[in-house]
């Protein structure tokens, strides 16, 4: 049954040796010697402008594939559709996938935001609106 | 923006440690967690002879140094070496890889 399980799954990684992703600026090999704090904070800056890249060019990572483990979260259960007045869907999967993504880049923006009081926000950044309730 | 780095990745030893690559929530589900430890050791033992793969997992209610990143130890520096420059800036999980070299006197006392 393990070894069923085993060959159905398609594994997380992505490409190949060739197939590499280049953020300007942002080089994926660290020196050993930084301090937690400023490994956090690149780690934090990477995240930041890999999810800002993939919100701007919609590439969401979707897959057909059911059983491609890398679009995981984009096969949770579909939740029950919403429709707007003119009968259209709200809540695709691509409008999910990005929710997720403006969510995921909110959240390093916050953490950010608190470990460098200097850190400026993507220019198309906009946090999201905190309904007051009335 | 930010730090600027200069140094590079620094002296070369046996253990590479991935970052950027899993998120505490995904090590909590035991299946989860052993389908991601084979991944990671498959894909590295294209590269040389994996010795031990650590992934430290959360732990309800306590700190636990060193979650999020996956420590791999090799066979030699070379084969550390050599998985480094394949996996680094690779996709995991949609993620982009981030490496560096590990103290292996520290990941032997296992102070990630």
């Amino acid at each position: 049954e393990a070894e069923e399980r085993k060959r159905r799954r398609k594994s997380r990684w992505q490409g190949d040796e060739k197939d590499k992703t280049f953020i300007p600026g942002m080089p994926t090999v660290l020196p050993s010697n930084m301090s937690k704090d400023q490994e956090e904070a690149y780690l934090l800056q990477l995240q930041i402008e890999e999810l800002s890249r993939r919100l701007r060019s919609n590439d969401l990572g979707i897959s057909p594939n059911p059983e491609d483990r890398n679009g995981l979260h984009n096969r949770s259960p579909s939740p029950e559709p919403i429709y707007n007045n003119e009968g259209k869907r709200l809540n695709t999967r691509e409008y999910r996938t990005r929710k997720k993504l403006e969510d995921d880049r909110h959240n390093c923006i916050t953490r950010m935001l608190v470990i460098n009081t200097d850190y400026k926000p993507p220019a198309d950044y906009k946090p999201p609106v905190v309904k007051v309730s009335d | 923006p930010g730090l600027q780095l200069q140094s590079g990745s620094g002296p070369a030893t046996e253990v590479l440690c991935l970052m950027n690559m899993v998120m505490p929530d995904e090590l909590k589900d035991d299946e989860e967690y052993e389908d991601i430890l084979e991944d990671i050791r498959e894909e590295c033992s294209r590269y040389g002879i994996v010795r031990s793969v650590e992934i430290p997992r959360p732990v309800e209610g306590v700190e636990v140094p060193g979650v999020g990143k996956v420590f791999v130890e090799f066979n030699s520096v070379l084969d550390c070496q050599k998985a480094q420059q394949n996996l680094t800036g690779r996709k995991f999980a949609n993620r982009v890889v981030v490496t560096s070299y590990f103290d292996p006197d520290r990941y032997h006392r296992r102070d990630f």
